[in-house]
């Protein structure tokens, strides 16, 4: 009895208010450009910035867009840019912002606005596709084992394994808003992820690959990938990695 | 139906042609940006701090400097790394941000034009540089003291 | 349950999206990129000026004579205070590059890039700012 109560004592309480949500809304059918669009929402203090989109979605206006699948960031669908900086809706608590402001929320950058928060992700998975993510050996394991790796090989790209392709990081990096060559750094760490796995066998492929004019040595270290990282990976240390992998011819 | 712009160029990766030149200038950008910080932290005290600073600054003060081969290799130095390190981080901009191919290569011509231009230049003025030219009398007072009277 | 509700503010959307709240990587690019080409563009000058010693004593000494007005005298501050920050800052980008504890310690770095200029400018002012006093005054 005793604990029970000291547990119920520890809960916080669950506060309530309303904050001011400002989204950049894109209508196709209706608006020549984007536009700001403000919003009151009740919200808790458990509530995420996702909540508060489903709560506009429901009960005010049934035409705001975004995507989400799982809502408990694990797919990496509902990345914005929220009060400037790249977050997952999901992952973002309200009461962690600042809440005497308003709250805004656009779309990420760089890639070709389809609708309110929706981007076309597509160049985003091509350059993605084009580092070949997927092993690729020459040899084929004893039969009926599989292929063997130590811890030590299995550390050196464990940060990289991580990525959910949210895109929240090559939309936060200045270069790629304005060079749609660039790889970008989602594309890079999901190189690094094979580039040095110890399993893999095309590790000079990819890294000519990313030798190449828009690849990594577009990188200005400005850090805003890893800050906007969502799973914590270090972007920036595995570009880093993979300049020097260039350098050295491998990995 | 309206579309809002695709916000720059599309992705298409455009074929490689010829040697890849952009890991060696990352290279250089980083082993010249080194050897500048000493070339130009070393011409800024000289120049700008010790003695009187940008007072002392003349002809004479040049042509001294200049009598020494030391300060001849250190400012030509100075003008190749300092150059080609600038009109390549121009050249990086650029890349980065003109939308047009066209208006990019016209901008990059510029750069290296310009680049070049002063390279020659101020390697031409260096290496035939007289610290005592033959001067109208007005100007003796201008000339270094080491010089012979005229 | 306890209700707070928002103050409405009275700041208007910006019209464009926002500014990217980039943290001090971020904001030490642009830092870089602004002062590289305002160097790039007074070397430019500054070899051109330089070239007159060929022309002659005289030419030379005119146009160098106007680097030490006290508006120049201001200007070479801003420009010195660009040069130290781009080469400070490039030395640790290149420390980000190429030491294996770069990227860890890059936000340290950049408060010691800010540290050690404050320091230069320190020892760069007095003089420069005595020779301003003495141009104002005419000697």
């Amino acid at each position: 009895m005793a604990t029970a109560v000291a547990t119920q004592a520890a809960v916080p309480e669950v506060q309530a208010f309303t904050i001011t949500l400002i989204i950049r809304r894109f209508l196709p059918e209706i608006d020549e450009e984007a536009r700001w669009e403000s919003f009151d929402v009740d919200v808790y203090s458990t509530d995420r910035i996702l909540d508060a989109l489903h709560r506009i979605k429901w009960d005010q206006d049934g035409s705001l867009s975004f995507r989400r699948s799982c809502a408990h960031g694990i797919c990496g669908s509902d990345a914005m840019r929220i009060n400037g900086r790249n977050r997952l809706a999901c992952k973002t608590l309200i009461k962690d912002l600042d809440i005497t402001q308003p709250i805004y929320v656009e779309a990420i950058k760089g890639l070709p606005l389809e609708k309110d928060l929706i981007v076309d992700m597509e160049p985003f998975f091509a350059a993605y596709r084009e580092v070949k993510p997927f092993l690729i050996s020459n040899n084929e394991p004893e039969a009926g084992k599989e292929r063997r790796q130590s811890i030590e090989d299995r550390e050196r790209f464990d940060d990289t394994t991580k990525c959910i392709l949210c895109a929240a990081c090559t939309t936060s990096c200045p270069v790629f808003w304005t060079d749609g060559q660039y790889f970008g750094p989602a594309a890079i760490v999901n190189a690094h992820r094979f580039i040095f796995d110890s399993r893999d066998d095309a590790g000079d492929v990819r890294l000519d690959i990313l030798n190449d004019k828009e690849g990594v040595w577009r990188c200005r270290t400005t850090f805003n990938c890893t800050d906007a990282c969502p799973r914590g990976i270090q972007v920036t240390q595995a570009i880093a990695d993979v300049k020097q992998a260039v350098l050295r011819g491998r990995a | 139906m309206s579309t809002v712009e695709a916000p720059r160029s599309p992705y298409a990766r455009t074929q490689r042609s010829g040697t890849n030149w952009e890991k060696w200038g990352w290279m250089y950008m980083r082993a010249s940006g080194v050897v500048l910080v000493v070339l130009i932290f070393g011409h800024l005290f000289v120049n700008m701090v010790s003695g009187e600073g940008v007072r002392a600054i003349d002809f004479a003060f040049v042509a001294g400097k200049w009598a020494s081969p030391f300060w001849q290799v250190w400012d030509l130095l100075m003008l190749w790394l300092a150059l080609i390190h600038g009109a390549n981080g121009m050249r990086t901009i650029i890349n980065d941000y003109s939308s047009s191919v066209t208006l990019g290569k016209v901008l990059r011509g510029a750069v290296f034009l310009s680049a070049a231009a002063l390279i020659v230049l101020g390697t031409l003025v260096i290496f035939t540089f007289d610290p005592c030219p033959s001067v109208s009398p007005e100007q003796l007072g201008m000339l270094p003291s080491f010089c012979p009277p005229q | 349950m306890s209700a707070v509700t928002a103050p409405r503010s009275q700041n208007k959307p910006r019209p464009g999206g926002t500014l990217y709240r980039g943290y001090t990587g971020m904001w030490s690019w642009v830092l870089h990129r602004i002062t590289g080409v305002a160097i790039f563009f007074f070397l430019l000058v500054h070899i051109l000026d330089t070239a007159l010693v060929r022309v002659s004593p005289e030419a030379y000494n005119a146009v160098i004579s106007t680097y030490k007005t006290p508006l120049m005298g201001l200007g070479e501050i801003g420009l010195v205070g660009a040069i130290l920050f781009h080469a400070l800052n490039g030395l640790r980008i290149i420390l980000v590059d190429f030491w294996s504890k770069g990227v860890k310690y890059q936000r340290t770095m950049f408060w010691i890039v800010i540290g050690l200029w404050v320091v230069l400018m320190a020892g760069f002012l007095p003089r420069q700012i005595a020779n301003i006093i003495l141009e104002v005054n005419g000697q």
